[in-house]
């Protein structure tokens, strides 16, 4: 069934009104999991992304001309697509969620051409996915140095290397995949340097465990890159890049010891991230409860199993409520669209495919520790990163705040709070709104303040809160929404 | 030294994708239609795309997925389009705002 565009009870402001049974913000794994089964259902529901076509970042869509060349590396995020258009989801991408309205339940959105758009649902379901980890060096905001996800979209989607000489660092499962699909363009990639040490041959052992596919899949990758020589460097992390306006080389170091160099590599592109967190801010603009996961010091909102928040009507799915992969992510989804279906309709799913969901989920929870104990936990690196990193590091891209004024700062206004470094600094203030800087202004402020931070038992929050607009909203919306008397007044 | 095998078009299929036309600074540019608008610039090696509003440095994408904002150009004479959550099409004008000494500029 196709939804019809309400306007029924809700007329103050401007711009278009939408109402659904259920809408669901985001539209990759978990979100399309989640839309497929209720639409299905006979609910009305509405998903919206950001990008210019659904898929999120895991099924993101190659142009039919790259498809139809080169194949797609995910056919399997395609046929889910088709699915959501096939149960009748209204589909609308290019579609920013930028916050909340007064009533706090009324999402306000700016479509593809900047206008305004609310939307109202008995249950919403934010699927708002992840983004990478980053932690700032010296030439960090270089161009030609970026996150592994984008060299991996551009690779997958648009057949495009990052560049031709390519060193990749950080920590996590994700840089080998990444290295892989960079070799499989023809890319030289100059080594892997993973902070951690988490290839020994003991990784095969592990095998047994209970996960075996998904090691396996791990174990290709590293022989992929034992085939094609690319050497993995352990225990090592990013001193700096260096160029003048553009990457040209990188400095490696000791994880143990980062201030002192023990190689330079030239190289066109460097790619540099620390596994994904959760992107939680619509969540905890909606009052959601989050905890704070101790070992990775994010923000994690508080649900039940099956994805319920602490809000009765909102529901947190996928990566954004704690990362997990794309089958953690699609499990998800789906427990949240059986919930939400036993409430509206009344009908509960079959008890089988009810268990079935549930014992996928927990055997998935349970590869997922797995694996994180491989790789450092990002509170640990940040304990060893944060204290070495260099006084003139520009940490906060957005608003060039560099670590001395941030440290200086929290040591002497801000007294160890880490709102306050922000206010005085502007660390986390721009346009990113300290999705890119906040790991490390968190860790910066830590590591001057004795005493607080890991033993403190999470009493603080320490991460940014979320604030409204969630993203720059363009001002034309904002206009358009206020009405035309303010646009009247403002000419 | 590292020797990476060149499979590039391993899995391609016959002849050449469809290829489009747009315009950076001024420049035409071919590439396959409807890729993302960063691919097209960074495959250009156009890097610098923006100059930090605070400090002037240059700066180019970073996140590739739409959070970090350091990719933005002005597509049709709208400023503060993310390259990389924006699809190419035929005739597409592109402008860059890195100036001066940023490398693609002359």
């Amino acid at each position: 069934m196709t939804a019809e565009r309400g306007t029924a009870g809700y007329t103050a402001g401007y711009g278009e009104v939408v109402e659904r049974d259920v809408v669901i913000v985001g539209g990759g794994p978990a979100g399309l999991t989640a839309a497929a089964r209720l639409a299905s259902a006979g609910l009305t529901v509405t998903i919206l992304d950001e990008q210019p076509e659904l898929g999120g970042q895991y099924y993101r869509r190659p142009a039919p001309a790259v498809a139809g060349h080169w194949g797609d590396h995910r056919p399997e995020g395609g046929r889910l697509i088709a699915q959501v258009r096939a149960a009748g989801v209204e589909c609308r991408t290019g579609h920013l969620v930028w916050g909340v309205d007064d009533d706090g339940r009324t999402l306000l959105a700016s479509d593809a051409a900047d206008h305004p758009v609310r939307l109202r649902a008995r249950r919403l379901v934010l699927a708002t996915g992840a983004f990478e980890r980053a932690f700032p060096f010296p030439g960090w905001q270089l161009p030609g140095v970026t996150t592994p996800g984008f060299a991996q979209h551009l690779a997958a989607s648009d057949h495009t290397s990052i560049g031709d000489r390519v060193v990749l660092a950080g920590s996590g499962p994700f840089l080998l995949p990444v290295a892989c699909s960079l070799l499989d363009l023809g890319v030289s990639v100059a080594g892997i340097a993973e902070a951690g040490r988490p290839y020994r041959p003991s990784l095969r052992a592990l095998g047994t465990l209970g996960h075996p596919a998904r090691l396996r899949e791990l174990a290709s990758y590293t022989a992929r890159l034992a085939r094609a020589r690319v050497p993995i460097w352990q225990e090592t992390v990013v001193l700096r890049a260096d160029g003048r306006d553009r990457v040209s080389s990188v400095t490696l170091a000791a994880a143990a010891g980062p201030t002192r160099p023990v190689r330079t590599v030239e190289v066109d592109a460097l790619c540099v991230g620390y596994g994904f967190r959760p992107q939680t801010d619509l969540a905890r603009m909606l009052g959601c409860e989050v905890r704070i996961d101790a070992a990775s010091g994010d923000a994690v909102p508080v649900t039940d199993a099956a994805g319920r928040a602490s809000r009765a009507d909102v529901y947190v799915v996928g990566e954004a409520a704690g990362i997990g992969g794309v089958h953690a992510a699609k499990a998800r989804g789906l427990a949240a669209a059986h919930d939400i279906l036993a409430r509206e309709t009344g009908v509960t799913v079959p008890a089988s495919e009810a268990r079935r969901t549930m014992s996928a989920r927990r055997r998935l929870e349970r590869f997922i520790a797995l694996t994180d104990s491989l790789y450092p936990g990002p509170e640990a690196l940040l304990a060893t990163l944060a204290p070495a990193l260099p006084a003139d590091t520009v940490v906060c891209r957005c608003e060039a705040v560099r670590a001395r004024e941030i440290r200086t700062v929290a040591q002497g206004s801000a007294d160890g709070d880490l709102n306050a470094t922000k206010a005085w600094t502007r660390a986390g203030m721009g346009p990113c709104q300290g999705r890119e800087c906040g790991f490390a202004v968190a860790g910066l402020v830590r590591s001057v303040t004795s005493g607080a931070g890991a033993g403190d038992g999470g009493a603080r929050v320490e991460i940014f809160p979320s604030r409204l607009p969630v993203r720059p909203v363009p001002l034309a919306t904002l206009l358009e929404l206020a009405g035309p008397e303010s646009q009247k007044g403002d000419a | 030294m590292t020797r990476n095998p060149a499979p590039a078009d391993r899995h391609a299929g016959p002849g050449r994708p469809p290829q489009t036309e747009i315009i950076v600074d001024g420049d035409p540019v071919r590439a396959v239609d409807g890729i993302s608008l960063a691919a097209v610039l960074v495959g250009e090696r156009r890097w610098g795309l923006r100059r930090n509003p605070v400090g002037g440095d240059p700066r180019g994408p970073f996140c590739g997925m739409g959070v970090c904002f350091e990719c933005e150009v002005t597509v049709d004479g709208r400023p503060w389009v993310r390259a990389c959550i924006t699809k190419i099409y035929a005739g597409m004008r592109v402008e860059t705002t890195a100036g001066g000494e940023a490398p693609h500029d002359r």
